[in-house]
């Protein structure tokens, strides 16, 4: 559905480094990266607001390169939802149909229908300033959806709104997605989000694809430490090459996962990346579950919203980052208290290895 | 809380009363007798509406001309942009005697750009186009200025937005920028279009006939002396009083909305 090839692309300082994508009609696609990292540039680059320098894009089978935005029919809400500040819910609606010359009754029709879709059939002749946050959201989603486009993009859609009507609206979104079948490529910084979200998951930094691929086997098999830690993975155990050929880890013997990566040539060596929710404490599964056993200090004990966090430190030097459930400590039933000695174990499902660069 | 409340309000009470003093005093000074043979006077109704005339082709056609400038400022970056922005201040600037100068070299019948409109009927000299032309020359900051603000203020994305949903470069331009920019264009059409009023240095270097209202002033004083040229003055103060009163209303109501 869409396809980018080579796309290159310098604004000011900031550039686009041959990016290419492809997303598959229907497709529900996450570019996740920090802020600041060139996603809305490739955003409204796909929509046809930048020249590019380099590369072709393809959308619905077709080279919509040097196509005007006008001319893409791709769907576009931004962040802040950019409504028309002096045009009601109804006329920003009807403003793409408008243009099309859809019939009045035949646009009013189209109207109602993602209107009454999308829940705000009650808010159509409000003006932007009076409504909510999240019903400015579906404003802006009706906005693009009535004109069904090929592709709907996304900027970061959930971000300037409160905890709650963000949950509900990634929930909303999700049923959109599944109902109407539309491809979309949304754009994030937030890993819930995308998780929640994606069929594919791209990440970015610095104008770059760092990898892409199903949001499973992205986080399984992180390419580099940078994806690790776009990932929410904290944890890194710097692994040596020993005299013998093996790998060494500051903690001891731990059975490393076989991974490609091992035939890469990497001469600073590798990390083993472990998620947080491989790290277990008081281990009670069978012993061939871990890769790792041993003994670690609490560091810091943080009580956060719903779960504890937890910082160990191996006599090695080597930290560890995890976090208990309220269920998981209830089940354990014991007190967390800084200095204490704790049994840990790290899971061998999750464990994985990448070229320390 | 309530010291700030006064001494705020007694600063912007100091100024209001430095504006208004001046004009009450003229217009109380008038005698009435004066004031309504004045009113009654061809030479000063024509004068009176002949100013009006040309500072609103004035300011319809730097309207015309100076939106596009303004947007292309608010939007565009490129080499030269404060240069141009420069340029357009600097009427405010110069002496408007110089700018009336500087005009008559290039419009007047000595330099090709004269002769150009010569030859197709159009004389900048004498005439109500040259009035029309020295006022615009010196009021277009007030339009230029305000509008760029208005564009400014406008977040690009909205425009982007259209652009996505069907609109061409033009389309987006006229539905969406051009209605949101309306009010601070209205408002610095009203300034522009006052201060071409009030023009006397360019407008008497290019056209001392037919007189506008300011010029009318200046030969009466100078003529006739102090009590026949206050009439004139206050007419022309209390027709433009009513004159922006409605206009400033028409924009509130814009704000309103």
């Amino acid at each position: 559905m869409l396809r980018l090839q080579d796309i290159r692309l310098t604004l000011g300082d900031f550039r686009l480094h041959n990016i290419s994508l492809h997303t598959k009609p229907g497709e529900y696609m996450v570019l996740l990266g920090p802020t600041g990292t060139g996603k809305t540039v490739l955003l409204e680059t796909i929509a046809g607001m930048h020249q590019i320098e380099n590369g072709r894009i393809f959308i619905h089978g077709k080279d919509a390169t040097c196509l005007p935005p006008e001319k893409r029919n791709l769907g576009v809400v931004y962040q802040d939802y950019a409504l028309f500040p002096h045009l009601t819910v109804r006329k920003n609606i009807a403003f793409g149909l408008e243009l099309r010359g859809e019939p009045r009754p035949k646009a009013k029709e189209a109207v109602e229908k993602v209107a009454n879709f999308l829940d705000i059939g009650q808010i159509l002749d409000r003006r932007p300033v009076n409504l909510s946050g999240g019903e400015r959201q579906r404003v802006a989603l009706a906005r693009a959806l009535v004109l069904e486009p090929y592709v709907l993009l996304l900027d970061e859609p959930l971000s300037a709104l409160d905890r709650s009507t963000r949950d509900r609206l990634r929930r909303e979104l999700k049923r959109i997605h599944k109902e109407l079948g539309v491809t979309i490529v949304h754009i994030t910084h937030d890993l819930t989000e995308a998780f929640f979200l994606a069929d594919h998951l791209a990440v970015m930094k610095d104008g770059n694809i760092l990898q892409e691929g199903r949001p499973q086997d992205v986080l399984k098999r992180p390419r580099n430490r940078v994806v690790a830690e776009l990932l929410g993975i904290e944890n890194f155990i710097p692994l040596t090459m020993g005299t013998t050929g093996g790998l060494l880890s500051p903690v001891g013997p731990i059975e490393i996962p076989p991974a490609p990566v091992y035939s890469m040539e990497s001469p600073k060596g590798f990390y083993l990346t472990v998620p947080g929710w491989c790290v277990e404490v008081f281990p009670q599964k069978g012993k061939n579950q871990y890769a790792w056993t041993g003994e670690m200090k609490i560091l810091a004990v943080n009580f956060m919203d719903g779960h504890l966090e937890l910082e160990l430190g191996h006599s090695s030097g080597q930290r560890l980052r995890t976090s208990l459930s309220k269920r998981e400590m209830e089940a354990l039933s014991v007190s967390f208290e800084i200095g204490e000695s704790l049994s840990v174990a790290l899971l061998r499902e999750g464990l994985h290895v990448i070229p320390r660069s | 809380m309530k010291s700030f409340k006064i001494i705020i309000g007694c600063l912007a009470t100091i100024l209001l009363l430095m504006v208004v003093i001046p004009l009450l005093r003229m217009i109380l000074a008038a005698d009435p007798g004066i004031l309504k043979t004045t009113l009654t006077e061809p030479e000063v109704t024509q004068s009176i509406f002949l100013t009006l005339r040309c500072a609103l082709w004035a300011t319809l056609v730097c309207a015309f001309l100076g939106i596009p400038l303004a947007y292309i400022l608010a939007r565009w970056q490129f080499p030269g942009r404060s240069l141009i922005q420069g340029l357009i201040d600097l009427p405010v600037m110069i002496p408007h005697t110089a700018a009336g100068i500087a005009l008559l070299m290039v419009y007047g019948k000595k330099f090709f750009m004269g002769k150009a409109f010569g030859s197709i009927g159009v004389s900048f000299v004498g005439t109500e186009a040259g009035i029309s032309l020295a006022m615009a020359f010196v009021s277009l900051p007030f339009l230029v200025n305000a509008a760029r603000d208005g564009f400014f203020s406008i977040d690009p994305r909205l425009e982007r937005v259209a652009r996505t949903l069907g609109a061409s470069p033009w389309k987006a331009f006229f539905r969406v920028s051009l209605p949101l920019a309306w009010r601070p264009i209205l408002s610095g059409g009203i300034m522009m279009w006052a201060r071409g009023i009030s023009e006397f240095g360019a407008v008497i270097v290019l056209a001392y006939h037919p007189m506008t209202a300011p010029v009318l002033i200046w030969e009466r004083f100078e003529s006739y002396g102090l009590k026949y040229a206050r009439p004139v003055a206050v007419v022309l103060i209390l027709l433009c009083l009513i004159i922006f009163a409605i206009l400033r209303g028409i924009a509130g109501k814009q704000r309103e909305v």
